[in-house]
């Protein structure tokens, strides 16, 4: 019990510094860290389905992409504001993710990795071609009427609270039966089927919860940006980044995720800074390598604290043939 | 043809080889470098891409993937990614994003039947090639000893290195004739389509449809899904218009998933 306080007290300081920050950071740190927790949002959503259910999902950007075209769809054509826009995508991504998820679902491992994936790239095909999205061509958001200095200020705290949302709904979500349920379906599903655990349900509503919270990440993500496109906003590569980070931060561990995203967003900017043509090559190295030296993930470093080279032989160890 | 090398390597070791578009990309390079400096005829250049790729696929699993293949089946997925990355970018640097096309002088000779169809010579050729690229890889797998090894590796990996077998070995051979045989399938687009550094994302994903609907583990079933999907692709641009190729191609992919998960050959195995 003292331990949970103690680790309720960092969280919470941590919570207040990060919160406090944007007061003394300029404008392009402010957006970059904006960034980062859109990034840490959407790991953390994928987390949820990937990490805790152990299912794969390989199309999570097409909740991203939903939610950003259903802000654009209510704000632009139908004159709505934000906050109703933002709730809608939400919602609209849940639903979809129940949709697609009933049958989806019924596929396990790889198979259900490639059925997501092409439920994705069929949807940025659909969107490309809708009269509503208006195609290729993109769609235009009103901007925000504000200050340039308190539009930071509003994108960053946006994401802040739906990354302090979707941190809190997955810590209650653990510590309920429900959260139990994921675990053993990601152990062994037919087990968890026969001791009466409803898997089809609890694997959906999973599925629906990482849905809904990539529709928030990317509902505030259209508003910013003020200009929404079917192909950056339903690329495989957002979705591999997810994935990127919810493993090298640690999967099924719930600040993992959001470690991941906060060291590859800065390692990738640092490589950027040094290297300008090539450091997409070198962020590929630094992907090989800390898949290779930690595959459970830098929280396992820290959490374990055995640093050095026989941690690192360890884990290879374990792994290799 | 590009889904045969993915088909091998998922089916033996359960790798989804993100990196394999890459693999191809890396082939059709290699054609169109002996071709350009040396005057190598591309299908002669076949011989060498399938070779050089083979060593680098060899390789790469042996002293990378063998290293987290029995962590969970992400970590692969991902360390592939990564590989593409790294592949992708070190092709960018090194020949820039120009799109580049092999110019051989019978590219232009036609073949007819009758006088309505006339197919293009060197499309014949490669389609030759194809087939009998597929029948040699059938062969190795079912009647040669290196087969045997693969096949039980990839039935039961403790009882395959129990009864002998070098399990390390068997897992690099493998994924070098899957990328070696990616490298075929680069020659052979080379010869047909322009080639550059980035084109291995699309292929990658087609390959993953072309397995999915042809089924896994059989190697004939790429064979079959890729009949399925260009035939299935031409008619529906023909129809709807070309700009729902994508979509026609992902939802025959969805649909076949949820349907018959095994694809259309699957599960003989």
């Amino acid at each position: 019990m003292r331990k949970d306080i103690r680790n309720f007290l960092i969280c919470g300081f941590i919570l207040v510094v990060v919160a406090i920050f944007p007061f003394f950071a300029n404008n392009f740190i402010i957006r970059f860290a904006t960034d980062i927790l859109m990034f840490a949002i959407m790991a953390s959503a994928w987390n949820i389905i990937g990490g805790y259910t152990g299912y794969a999902s390989f199309g999570n950007v097409v909740f991203f992409g939903i939610g950003a075209y259903i802000t654009a769809i209510l704000m632009e054509k139908a004159g709505l504001n934000f906050a109703v826009a933002f709730l809608g995508a939400g919602l609209g991504s849940a639903l979809f993710a129940i949709l697609i998820g009933l049958p989806v679902l019924r596929l396990r491992g790889h198979y259900f990795a490639i059925a997501t994936l092409g439920v994705a790239e069929a949807m940025k095909a659909l969107v490309q071609n809708l009269e509503i999205t208006e195609g290729n061509s993109g769609i235009y958001l009103p901007v925000l009427n504000l200050s340039v200095k308190a539009q930071y200020y509003f994108f960053f705290y946006m994401m802040l609270g739906t990354l302090v949302l979707t941190l809190l709904i997955t810590y209650l979500m653990l510590n309920a039966k429900f959260g139990y349920s994921l675990i053993a379906i990601r152990e062994d599903e037919d087990a968890a089927n026969s001791v009466g655990i409803n898997t089809t349900y609890a694997k959906t509503m999973a599925f629906a919860l990482s849905g809904l919270f990539t529709g928030f990440a990317g509902s505030i993500y259209a508003f910013q940006q003020a200009f929404i496109k079917p192909g950056p906003a339903f690329t495989v590569h957002t979705t591999v980044k997810m994935i990127v980070m919810a493993v090298f931060g640690g999967m099924g561990k719930l600040f993992g995720p959001l470690l991941g995203a906060f060291s590859i967003e800065i390692i990738s900017e640092i490589l950027s800074n040094y290297f300008l043509v090539a450091h997409t090559l070198f962020f590929g190295i630094v992907v090989i390598l800390a898949i290779v030296f930690t595959p459970k993930g830098i929280i396992d470093l820290i959490t374990q604290r055995k640093f050095g080279i026989a941690y690192f032989l360890q884990n290879i160890r374990e792994h290799r043939i | 043809m590009m889904a045969i090398g993915m088909s091998l390597i998922w089916g033996v070791m359960d790798i989804i080889n993100i990196a394999h578009g890459s693999f191809i990309m890396l082939g059709a390079f290699t054609t169109y470098w002996l071709f350009t400096l040396f005057g190598i005829d591309p299908f002669l250049s076949l011989l060498a891409s399938m070779t050089v790729l083979f060593i680098l696929g060899y390789a790469v699993q042996r002293y990378l993937i063998n290293f987290v293949i029995r962590a969970s089946a992400f970590i692969t997925l991902i360390l592939a990614f990564g590989i593409e990355i790294f592949i992708n970018n070190l092709a960018l640097v090194m020949w820039t994003a120009d799109v580049r096309k092999v110019k051989v002088p019978y590219g232009a000779a036609n073949f007819s039947i009758g006088n309505y169809i006339t197919i293009p010579t060197i499309r014949l050729i490669a389609f030759i090639l194809v087939i009998i690229i597929s029948i040699a890889f059938f062969y190795i797998l079912n009647k040669t000893n290196l087969g045997r090894s693969i096949r039980a590796t990839s039935q039961d990996l403790d009882a395959a290195r129990l009864v002998g077998v070098d399990v390390a070995r068997t897992y690099s051979v493998t994924f070098g004739l899957g990328v070696g045989a990616a490298g075929a399938a680069g020659t052979l687009w080379a010869i047909l389509f322009p080639i550059s550094p980035m084109m291995g994302g699309v292929l990658t994903l087609k390959s993953f449809v072309v397995v999915i609907i042809g089924g896994l583990g059989s190697m004939l079933g790429p064979l079959i899904g890729g009949l399925t999907l260009g035939v299935t692709e031409a008619l529906g641009s023909n129809w709807f218009g070309s700009t729902y190729e994508n979509l026609i191609s992902f939802t025959i992919l969805v649909l076949v998933l949820i349907i018959r998960p095994k694809g259309i050959l699957g599960g003989t195995d």
